[in-house]
């Protein structure tokens, strides 16, 4: 019965009720939204930068990530390459030959990482290839292929099939170079990235190096979350390597994650601040039109806590209501978006690029979030309720029952 | 033996600042049955004295009891059931919920009581029809005459069984026709069901029906008449 008064009692104005519902709506669904659109954002730079590129964990030489020097390669590479077929929670791995050095070509030069990679692991371990944007990989019939940026390659003003130099120290530190041949471009969501590196095949990088050496193992996992638990095992089982998780090698990704977690915590909040004045001038105003009603229910034997109780109650259903409105549009929305993308280009999207975000998001949210979003709203309403439902408890049915 | 007793009931509102006698030394008895009228002019203490003995009020001296039970005092909660249980209210201005219909404002206070759903329908049904609305079951109270509302208002006093009923102005917002015919149905209840009714009135259309009159002036008992 409690229940049937409430909603009722929201009824009795239905333009007041739902101007506030439509707020709670409209709140909600552009709280979900902005909060998917950042998960989605999140979501991707945490994609490209593990898939592509770190992996979910990586071996190195203990001062190679410092220092960068050749000679800072992975001693006994076999013994661990044998660990790591042995252990079933690794899906792939692929051993690199990382390289600082200079790229010429007949107009101009510019630094960059030579990175040597096992052209089939690599392939099988990250989803690099999948960036090329013209020619072949690696693994084309050229000799000496190197995939270049495409921005790089508009710095360098070459093209596929077109020859560059790389120079670079060799293991004894003397300067070595070897020309390469252009066999494809690629772009990647982060323009930065895409200036600084380029790819060659590792046993051409290591004959100029001098030895067949690898400054870096990376491994994808069965789940992110044994990264950890892997690490460790490889750090007890060797020395003078270190193994690290993707959240040791890439610190900002894991801010970023975590951050994107409690985000729509952050976004919810202000939003539901902002309705909760709404719900408690509602409220105040239905309280003070029925301060006679509520005093005859005190008067006629209703306890305090049930009329409490109903006002908070009518608070809650009044702003679940306009929560599921918001939700399901949310969710229909993107359901939309979430397939199609939003392309922020025209928004300036491409400056994203910069800072290694895609121009075109697809916005997800995480079951979390409407859970997240639910208990919030209840939290709000009921606090949004309480100054109303003491409001009618301090009613004196003596003085209002006459009014 | 009396239903209601009360000992020398004072009330002073503002004590500290303009003290007001809304009630002086008020001692008086309600036996099971009566069908009572307090009169007296505005601030003559009509509507104090039933909101003391509908314990919605603490007298500054004095106490009332009810079927032997001291209800002065009692704490707010107990007092609350106690009202629940033992009284009924007809307000002035009828103050039925105006989202329920003529049935659920009568079968709420049932629902409050934790009665039987089984009871609850065959009550309120009895005394709907009683009050002559036996037509006007889902109807809302904006969709019924003043004297309907009244009518379920008093429908609504009865249902909880009550010891007896307090009725403050009941007739005040009334046409002739419409008060005369709530007086009817009430007196019917009074009659056929033994049910105690205390009006405070101004009516005449009241104070010819009753059968004991109390006239009260400047918060006292001015006079105390049974016909």
């Amino acid at each position: 019965m409690l229940l049937s008064i409430s909603w009722r009692n929201i009824w009795r104005h239905p333009a007041r009720s739902g101007v506030l519902l439509m707020a709670i709506v409209a709140g909600l669904w552009a709280g979900i939204l902005v909060s998917a659109l950042t998960n989605g954002w999140i979501h991707q730079r945490f994609v490209n930068l593990i898939q592509e590129e770190i992996t979910h964990a990586q071996i190195h030489h203990p001062e190679f990530r410092t220092e960068g020097e050749p000679w800072m390669y992975i001693e006994n590479s076999d013994d661990i390459f044998s660990f790591l077929d042995r252990d079933e929670r690794i899906l792939s791995w692929s051993a690199r030959a990382l390289i600082g050095g200079m790229i010429q070509s007949p107009l101009t030069s510019s630094g960059v990482q030579i990175r040597g990679v096992q052209t089939d692991r690599e392939r099988a371990t990250t989803t690099f290839h999948e960036n090329l944007t013209e020619g072949d990989y690696l693994d084309s019939e050229l000799r000496n292929p190197v995939l270049l940026g495409e921005r790089l390659a508009n710095k360098l003003n070459v093209e596929v099939g077109n020859r560059i130099v790389l120079t670079f120290q060799d293991l004894d530190n003397e300067i070595t170079s070897g020309s390469f041949t252009i066999s494809g471009l690629f772009r990647t969501a982060s323009n930065p990235y895409d200036e600084r590196n380029v790819f060659v095949r590792d046993v051409d990088l290591q004959e100029l190096l001098g030895d067949a050496v690898f400054h870096e193992i990376a491994m994808m996992l069965q789940d992110e979350g044994l990264s950890e638990a892997v690490t460790s095992n490889i750090n007890n089982e060797f020395e003078n390597i270190v193994a690290e998780s993707w959240y040791e090698l890439s610190p900002e990704l894991r801010y970023i994650t975590d951050m994107g977690g409690g985000l729509i915590v952050y976004i919810m909040a202000v939003i539901l601040l902002a309705l909760a004045f709404g719900i408690l001038n509602t409220m105040l105003m239905a309280i003070f039109e029925r301060m006679r009603e509520l005093g005859m229910l005190l008067a006629i034997g209703m306890n305090k806590m049930r009329v409490f109780f109903m006002i908070m109650l009518e608070s809650v259903i009044l702003t679940l209501t306009g929560a599921a409105g918001g939700l399901l549009l949310a969710w229909l929305t993107l359901e939309y978006l979430g397939e199609k993308g939003i392309d922020m280009t025209s928004m300036g999207g491409d400056s994203m690029a910069e800072f290694g975000y895609d121009a075109v998001v697809y916005p997800i949210a995480y079951s979390n979030d409407y859970l997240t979003t639910i208990t919030l709203v209840v939290i709000t309403a009921l606090l949004a309720a309480i100054y109303p439902a003491f409001k009618a408890l301090s009613l004196n049915p003596r003085e209002v029952v006459r009014e | 033996m009396a239903i209601i007793t009360t000992h020398n009931l004072s009330k002073v509102y503002n004590p500290d600042t303009i003290p007001v006698h809304a009630l002086r030394d008020v001692s008086l008895e309600f036996e099971e049955g009566e069908f009572t009228t307090v009169r007296g002019p505005s601030g003559s203490g009509k509507t104090t004295l039933l909101n003391m003995i509908g314990g919605l009020d603490i007298p500054t001296e004095g106490f009332v009891e009810i079927d032997g039970t001291r209800i002065t005092g009692m704490k707010d909660r107990e007092l609350i059931n106690f009202r629940l249980n033992n009284i009924g209210f007809v307000f002035q201005a009828y103050n039925l919920i105006p989202v329920f219909t003529a049935y659920e404002n009568v079968s709420f206070i049932m629902l409050l009581q934790k009665r039987e759903k089984s009871e609850m329908k065959e009550r309120a049904e009895e005394l709907l029809t009683a009050m002559g609305l036996s037509k006007k079951f889902d109807s809302r109270p904006k969709q019924l005459s003043g004297g309907e509302q009244q009518r379920v208002a008093v429908a609504r006093a009865l249902a909880s069984r009550p010891k007896f009923i307090l009725a403050d102005e009941p007739t005040a917002n009334l046409d002739t026709d419409s008060a005369m015919n709530l007086l009817d149905m009430m007196e019917k209840m009074n009659k056929e069901e033994n049910v105690t009714f205390i009006f405070s009135t101004h009516d005449q259309r009241v104070i010819d029906r009753a059968r004991r009159v109390i006239t009260m002036v400047d918060g006292a008992i001015f006079k105390d008449e049974r016909k």
